[in-house]
């Protein structure tokens, strides 16, 4: 055999290489979309499908209907209100039951233990007065909403019914570079900010997901909540008539919560036209075929994997902060306690944005959960006034039974209406929780975007807050 | 008991809140001033360092290599045009090329030495790199990818664009059409012809839309043409080219046209409007076969239709809109799944589509 060319790597290569440039800048798309083709004619070979007879279909009954231009809108804010309505009525009952349980039932056993085992004093303070008291109180507070809130929208979900929310908003969403489903993970949000956060991983694009993530906080959690309705009875409410008194109060929680959804959509629509341009962005969304719910097992699966699971989180920040605000009521530095040292380096700043050294140290010591807001902000109030006969001991969290008796006291810690106002605010544009927190670095496995998460609406609340304050002192006399 | 008086609850003598509200403004107007994206101090002196004497330099030789490429004379002032800087200033950038033996000057032309080629052919490899990985990669904007490569050609080391262009799967073009060149410096010859010289009825394919200068490019991209679009070129007169393409007849003034490269293709399918027409153009009700995914289509999107079997072939049907008129629900292989107008667009359909 005679070849007058032999073949030599180098000749290969040089072959190859002109061949390079010939086949075309689509071949790779053309090779998947072949190995595609391919799949798909096995796939129509193998399997058969029932004949196209158009039969009723309950699907695309029911989707003309909750899609419907006329019958959309209504059908999901009725589903909705339906949803949280349950959730603050029937949580009431077992929430007032949990803190009688926990605080006056199980807390004065302990004392009587620790008391015969005779513990020091400062031992005792710190674990049943500091660290469990929180706890019990995050708990109670914390776990009858979500045991309900959770299931009633996991049922939803597992009807196939969310997708069509989501579906019915995107328009909107996507005006502001985000997802339809970011609708979803905003209810969501309204129960807890984590599971919310968590429930972020329903949208498969990068993009998207990250701006659900970054401002689910601005939805109302179900533990600002409490702080919102408290405020707005004892300050804007009082501004009101009596008669109309309640109704107004309510429409300034609602409002706030409304101004929550506008901050969101803001924030959205600012990321991803800056720092979320880069990143990879593709919508679709899947409208799966209703099934009648697998009720038990939903029930099931949300206690465990929300509930329970955030429950879990809370708990184990909960315990260090009651912790920290027993210790800084208690511990004294050149006859101060340490609440005092801070309350008065944080007074000129709080004083400046129309709120107070007390309410800026209770949102450091409530970083854990916003739940302990309202107790953190009486407990430094009464420790800094002075007022005796309130409470139960420097640094031990307790609640007030009248809005006239905490009006009164949070009047003599020099509050006025724009306290109240600012904050109101504050509790919706300020740092998430660090349960939230964790949830968000767990879920996008970034410190840059943890720390984006905390800062931008906490400067976002300082801002806002400042403008506020500094308008209504121009404009009040 | 305490010891200490409670700190005061009323602001400093010396605060006026009015004071403070036009401090406020004013802090408020001056970060905007300072962080405004593109156009803020922040930006402008990040720019203004970035175009320091290695980068002009390195801008030099790819306009030098782009030149020999297309069998131009690099000329001083063409130079100085391409840097968008003064002539004096391209004197002494030449200067330093020459003083660094990239480029040799005779009798008053520019060569460049060999080392010179390879200097720039790496540059150039890296921007068109870049563009590649940011078109399949990355959501960023089409209009952006030039600026954006740009900026990273001079920051992007010969290894780390050969560790890119292994993980992009070697391309060969960039999403312009430009071929990149190997690491070797070797580039595949320029082909086509303009846009602007077709005859009517010629059914060509788009090979190279050209990148610069900016503000033609964007008129491309907004008009929404991209390299691998078919097109019928339907009349061609003195001040327009009109044309067919995914449905719709489109103008395009000369000057404009001329930075669109073709070829021709022999077409037999769709001869009337080749390339079919956009899925968004389904009303609710009607079904259509699937002809193609546009070359728009990329990188992840491209892959998400693919998963959702999305191919040539396949049938899809309109089933029903939002309220808000956006997303469509369409049936695609018995599955229910939403798109967005602009993502329906990307698929196009046979001609002929059926009223269900």
């Amino acid at each position: 055999m005679k070849t007058s060319h032999p073949i030599t790597a180098d000749r290969v290569l040089r072959e190859a290489q002109t061949l390079r440039w010939k086949i075309g800048a689509t071949f790779h798309d053309d090779l998947v979309e072949s190995l595609y083709k391919e799949a798909s004619r096995l796939a129509d070979r193998a399997v058969t499908r029932p004949g196209d007879t158009p039969r009723f279909d309950l699907d695309r009954t029911v989707d003309r209907i909750v899609t419907s231009r006329v019958w959309g809108f209504p059908l999901m804010l009725l589903l909705f209100a339906g949803v949280f309505w349950i959730t603050i009525a029937g949580a009431n009952v077992p929430s007032r039951w949990l803190a009688t349980l926990l605080l006056d039932t199980v807390l004065p056993l302990l004392k009587q233990f620790s008391a015969s085992l005779g513990l020091p004093r400062w031992i005792d303070g710190l674990c049943l007065d500091g660290m469990y008291r929180a706890t019990a109180w995050v708990v109670s507070v914390m776990l009858p909403p979500m045991a309900i809130f959770f299931p009633l929208f996991t049922l939803l979900e597992d009807f196939g019914y969310l997708p069509r929310v989501a579906f019915n908003l995107d328009r909107w969403f996507k005006r502001a570079g985000a997802h339809g489903k970011q609708s979803l993970t905003m209810m969501m949000g309204f129960g807890c900010n984590a599971a919310g956060v968590v429930a972020t991983r329903i949208i498969d694009s990068p993009r998207e997901r990250l701006i659900a993530m970054l401002t689910n906080n601005f939805a109302l959690c179900n533990g600002r909540w409490p702080t919102q309705i408290l405020i707005a009875s004892i300050f804007i409410g009082a501004t009101a008539p009596p008669l109309l008194a309640g109704l107004v109060s309510a429409a300034a929680v609602v409002g706030v919560a409304l101004l929550g959804i506008l901050a969101s959509l803001a924030t959205s629509w600012g990321l991803s036209r800056t720092v979320l341009r880069g990143e990879v962005s593709t919508f679709s969304l899947e409208l799966p075929p209703y099934r009648p719910p697998r009720f038990w097992q939903t029930i099931y699966t949300s206690l465990i994997d929300r509930t329970l699971f955030v429950l879990w989180r809370a708990v184990v920040f909960a315990v260090p902060a009651g912790a920290v605000i027993w210790l800084v009521a208690n511990l004294q530095v050149g006859g101060t306690s340490v609440a005092g040292h801070l309350i008065d380096w944080l007074n000129p700043l709080g004083v400046l944005i129309g709120l107070n050294g007390v309410i800026l140290l209770a949102y450091v010591i409530a970083i854990p959960a916003n739940e302990i807001v309202i107790p953190a902000v009486l407990v430094l109030t009464v420790l800094m006034t002075g007022t005796t006969g309130v409470g139960e001991g420097a640094g031990v969290l307790f609640e007030l039974d009248s809005h006239q008796a905490t009006l009164q006291l949070l009047k003599a810690g020099g509050w006025t209406l724009l306290t109240g106002v600012n904050l109101m605010l504050f509790s919706l544009l300020h740092n998430p929780c660090s349960t939230t927190l964790y949830t968000i670095y767990k879920e996008s496995g970034s410190w840059r975007w943890t720390v984006v998460a905390a800062l931008l609406p906490l400067a976002m609340g300082l801002v806002v807050t400042f403008f506020v304050a500094q308008v209504w002192r121009v404009v009040a006399p | 008991m305490m010891t200490f008086g409670p700190p005061s609850l009323l602001p400093a003598a010396a605060y006026s809140p009015a004071l403070a509200l036009g401090v406020g403004v004013v802090v408020a107007l001056l970060s905007v001033v300072a962080f405004w994206p593109h156009t803020g101090l922040i930006a402008r002196w990040t720019r203004f360092r970035r175009a320091n004497a290695r980068v002009l330099a390195e801008d030099a030789l790819k306009h030098l290599c782009k030149c020999e490429l297309e069998e131009r004379v690099p000329t001083l002032a063409s130079i100085a045009g391409a840097l968008q800087i003064s002539l004096n200033h391209t004197a002494d950038v030449v200067e330093y090329l020459q003083s660094h033996r990239l480029i040799a000057s005779r009798e008053g032309e520019f060569e460049l030495t060999a080392e010179g080629r390879n200097y720039g052919m790496n540059i150039i490899r890296a921007h068109r790199l870049w563009e590649r990985h940011l078109a399949d990669q990355t959501g960023l904007a089409e209009a952006e990818w030039h600026g954006a490569a740009e900026r990273k050609e001079h920051r992007l080391t010969p290894e780390q664009a050969d560790a890119l262009s292994a993980s992009l799967g070697h391309p060969t073009h960039d999403p312009h059409g430009d071929p990149i060149p190997t690491a070797e410096g070797e580039i595949a010859p320029a082909g086509g012809r303009s846009l602007a010289a077709m005859k009517p009825g010629q059914a060509v394919r788009i090979t190279h839309i050209e990148d610069e200068p900016e503000a033609v490019y964007a008129q491309l991209v907004a008009d929404g043409l991209h390299v691998g679009q078919v097109l019928r070129v339907s009349q061609v007169e003195p001040d327009r080219v009109s044309f067919w393409s995914e449905g719709e007849e489109r103008r395009l003034a000369p000057v404009i046209a001329a930075n669109v490269t073709v070829a021709p293709v022999e077409s037999t399918l769709a001869e009337e409007h080749p390339g079919g027409r956009g899925l968004h153009t389904l009303a609710p009700g009607e079904a259509g076969v699937v002809q193609s995914l546009s070359p728009l289509c990329r990188g992840p999107e491209r892959r998400r239709f693919l998963d959702l079997g999305i191919l040539p072939g396949t049938r899809v049907q309109a089933e029903m809109r939002s309220p808000g008129g956006d997303p469509t629900a369409y049936r695609i292989r018995d599955s229910l799944i939403a798109l967005r107008q602009e993502q329906a667009r990307l698929i196009l359909l046979s001609p002929e589509s059926e009223a269900a």
